[in-house]
């Protein structure tokens, strides 16, 4: 299975072991052990269905899994619902990006830094001083400066991709984990979004990334892994696995025998 | 004409404050609640026991009113948050139902069906209100101080977590916000203030039965809300004039059988809530949407 | 003998509101719509068959007959003029609900503008009770109609296990996206399960007004209860809504032996209370995956 331990980066901060999620009869996520480390971007490549959103739920407790243990940082977060991972510093995006559409740009990120459920937030004015900051710098980080009071919903589609990031970018998150983020984008974008995310890699973020495009692929990623039909095929080096030709025929849809 | 009038106005300022603190959790927090008229009737009748038992003190009726309101939402919300929204709306209409048997039947603090008579006039910092006229201060008073706590809830961080709860509950909890606890907050919240509307209709009207706070009266509160625009902070109160001053303008009409009134009143806000959800493009929040694109926005 | 007077009871009632919670169902589920208004069908077929039967005096088949046109157009004409328009823009959960909503409160004013607010009912040979044993009071009507229900349900479940269109429906109820697949149309579908979900209230509906009679609120006040079986039931489970409407119109009787007539529907709602607060699933349904 994994030819792991060629350990380009740092120590594991989210691990998945042995996790399996069925639904129905259906195994979406079949015993899948996978290991993100810290200042890397890993992607999550396979074929359609292959459970790689899934795998996602399961990691941020969106889903329960079947069996298997979630480990944060060595801790175990089965548990905890996912709002309190989410606080853990786990952060993630949605394939059909989940804006908050009725509210401005400039709220969606705000909303991203108040984690307090009470009336007010902790922590007094340096607080409010501090997130104020936070959300001038993600905006501008995401060229949405000019947006700010624009609803969500009347974007452009390279613009709501970038505010998806930016609330991600705002809530302070250490591992982000984007879900097919860049799909769709023009060269422009695309290379924008490219150069934020490596940016943002090098300041300590750590970014696993399902993609599609292999391409994409090939451009940003430290380290992949491959799921198919629920199962881990391959992880590791980026030139070995995309150069692998049983797995190009299992993503290019010929099953092997 | 006059006296017809400023009773109209009380009606409508009393109406505005349910109005306005329904919206406060259908038309921000995206909760739909079909017992408002429940907690309406909790703080009437909690308003009215303390009126006749302590003295008809306004302030101290009306807090009564609020804390009770809020400690039965309380029970409401807690466990019914946890599901999904379509079955909050079950729940809430379960404990809608059973809180009119309980008015009907808790006789002694309710009066039954019968209702209580003769509730006092209120008394507010030593002075007995017992004009219309007076009357409508107090209750404008207390719509506009709502009106101004919903506006400072609604622009304050909470105000935000609500709409984003609202417009995908999901990505709530996906960036770290307890959506149960913040939920129950604003019904809590939205029923204590929706308390007061009660203990106001009490004292104004001296009387007070069951049929003031049925399913009828859930339902022609939500269509204020709807038809007025959720998601504003006006639109409830401009529904709540609308359907109000429906039955008068109604009334006028020369060909309308004057027993029919109540009914044809119903169908029109019944088919005014049709239209709406089948022409206003963006559904209720108030907003223009473009027709739906492929990602992002619907709930 | 009372208790068990009061279990045939309710069991006659419990047919009418199993018969209206699987239409509902079966609407739902086909077609994620949150038809509310479907105590609405209730209403119409009730009124129309008493109308046609003992104002018009019209031989019952032909008034039941004419009940079932009413309730199947109805549904139809809900789907394709209410539904179909809010579903091609937005169709919230929220949205189709205040619309059907409105339809009810429409529906109802006007069988009281035209059909009187008053109570009525249509009295035959059959709604006549007789006593069987010392004490318990049966009408043949209440035999008849648990007899009606599970002959409905039989056919229903040949019609879903066995049929093309049927086993589509139950397809749907499960995977939206399945339905391409068989190659059916979606909308064709959700004809289907609008006509048949509505066209299943009319035997309650006849019941009813053979029984207990009916005022322009009837529907509503069946639907509330339907509603909560369902949900007791377990959303997504016509079995369940069947059973759920069984055993609330059990609960509904049972509570009359220990509790006052005015508790016994207050009864109903503390059971979908309870069950919404400590099994949302229900007996039958499907929890969901996600948190």
């Amino acid at each position: 299975m994994s030819p792991a331990a060629d350990s380009i980066g740092g120590e594991v901060l989210l691990q998945a072991t042995d996790v399996a999620k069925t639904f129905g009869g259906l195994k979406a996520v079949d015993n899948v052990t996978f290991a993100l480390r810290a200042g890397i971007i890993t992607t999550l490549v396979g074929p359609n269905g292959a459970g790689k959103t899934t795998l996602f739920n399961l990691m941020t407790g969106h889903l329960v899994p079947d069996q298997g243990e979630v480990l944060w940082l060595g801790k175990s977060i089965l548990r905890l619902p996912h709002w309190k991972i989410a606080r853990l510093g786990i952060g993630r995006s949605f394939q059909d990006l989940k804006l908050f559409a009725n509210m401005t740009v400039e709220e969606n990120v705000e909303t991203v830094t108040e984690r307090g459920s009470w009336l007010w937030q902790p922590g007094g004015p340096s607080a409010r001083t501090a997130r104020k900051e936070k959300v001038e710098a993600t905006l501008a980080a995401t060229g949405l400066v000019d947006k700010r009071h624009d609803r969500a919903v009347d974007l452009a589609y390279a613009e709501r991709k970038f505010l998806s990031l930016a609330r991600i970018l705002a809530s302070g998150a250490r591992l982000w984990l984007l879900d097919e983020p860049a799909s769709g984008l023009d060269p422009g974008s695309y290379e924008r979004f490219l150069s934020l995310l490596r940016k943002q890699v090098r300041e300590g973020v750590t970014i696993c990334i399902i993609e599609h495009n292999l391409d994409i692929v090939q451009g940003i990623s430290d380290r992949i892994a491959f799921l198919d039909q629920g199962r881990l095929l391959a992880e590791g080096d980026p030139k070995t696995i995309l150069s692998d030709p049983a797995l190009a025929a299992i993503y290019f849809g010929e099953r092997a025998a | 004409m006059w006296a017809y009038i400023v009773n109209l106005a009380v009606l409508i300022s009393i109406n505005a404050i349910l109005a306005v603190t329904l919206n406060f959790i259908l038309g921000y927090a995206g909760i739909f609640s079909i017992a408002h008229a429940l907690f309406f009737g909790v703080g009437a009748y909690t308003a009215t026991f303390v009126a006749m038992k302590l003295g008809a003190d306004f302030l101290l009726s009306t807090a009564a009113g609020m804390a009770v309101g809020a400690l039965i939402s309380l029970a409401l919300a807690l466990p019914a948050l946890r599901v999904r929204g379509e079955y909050f709306v079950a729940a809430s209409l379960g404990l809608q139902m059973l809180a009119i048997t309980v008015f009907t039947e808790w006789k002694s603090v309710t009066g039954g069906i019968g209702g209580l008579t003769n509730i006092p006039p209120a008394r507010i910092l030593g002075f007995e209100v017992t004009k219309p006229e007076h009357f409508l201060v107090l209750s404008l008073t207390c719509l506009v101080l709502i009106i101004l706590i919903i506006r400072a809830l609604v622009r304050s961080s909470f105000g935000r977590s609500l709409k984003a709860i609202r417009d995908d509950e999901t990505a709530a909890w996906a960036y770290g916000k307890n959506v149960a606890i913040i939920k129950t907050t604003a019904v809590v919240l939205s029923s204590a203030l929706c308390a007061v509307g009660g203990s106001l209709y009490a004292f104004y009207l001296s009387f007070i039965n069951v049929e003031s706070f049925t399913l009828d009266t859930s339902v022609q509160l939500m269509a204020m809300v709807i038809i007025g625009g959720t998601a504003t902070l006006f639109g409830p109160v401009v529904g709540t004039i609308l359907i109000l001053l429906l039955p008068a303008g109604l009334s006028y009409l020369p060909y309308l059988p004057p027993t029919e009134i109540g009914s044809i009143q119903q169908i029109a806000y019944g088919l005014a809530m049709v239209l709406l959800m089948i022409y206003r493009p963006g559904g209720l929040w108030g907003f223009q949407e473009k027709p739906k694109a492929k990602e992002g926005g619907a709930p | 003998m009372l208790l068990l007077q009061l279990v045939i009871n309710g069991l006659q009632l419990g047919a009418i509101y199993a018969l209206t919670a699987v239409g509902f169902s079966l609407i739902f589920g086909a077609t994620k719509v949150f038809h509310v208004a479907h105590g609405a069908a209730f209403t119409i077929a009730a009124y129309l068959f008493w109308w046609t039967s003992a104002v018009l005096h019209m031989p019952w088949p032909v008034a039941a007959l004419i009940a079932v046109l009413a309730a199947v157009l109805f549904g139809l004409f809900m789907e394709r003029f209410v539904y179909r328009p809010i579903q091609r823009h937005e169709g919230a959960f929220f949205t189709v609900f205040i619309a059907a909503f409105g339809v009810q409160i429409i529906v109802q004013n006007l069988v009281g503008t035209i059909f009187g607010r008053g109570f009525v009912s249509v009295t035959t040979s059959l709604s006549r009770s007789v006593e069987v044993m010392p004490g318990l009071f049966v009408a043949p009507i209440a035999a008849i109609s648990i007899v009606v229900a599970i002959i409905v349900f039989t056919v229903l479940t040949y019609y879903l296990t066995r049929t093309h269109t049927g086993m589509a429906m139950r397809a749907l109820s499960e995977n939206p996206d399945l339905i391409r697949v068989f190659g059916l149309d979606p909308a064709r579908v959700a004809q289907y399960a609008f006509a048949i979900g509505s066209a299943i209230v009319v035997p309650g509906a006849i019941f009813t007004a053979m029984t207990a009679g009916l005022n322009p609120a009837v529907g509503a006040h069946v639907m509330l209860i339907s509603l909560a079986a369902t949900i007791v039931g377990g959303i997504g489970s016509l079995r369940g809504a069947a059973c759920g409407g069984l055993l609330l119109g059990l609960a509904e009787n049972l509570a009359l032996w220990r509790l006052d007539p005015q508790w016994s529907e207050a009864v109903t709602f503390v059971v979908l209370f309870l069950f919404i607060i400590f099994r949302p699933a229900g007996f039958f349904g499907r929890p969901h995956g996600a948190k």
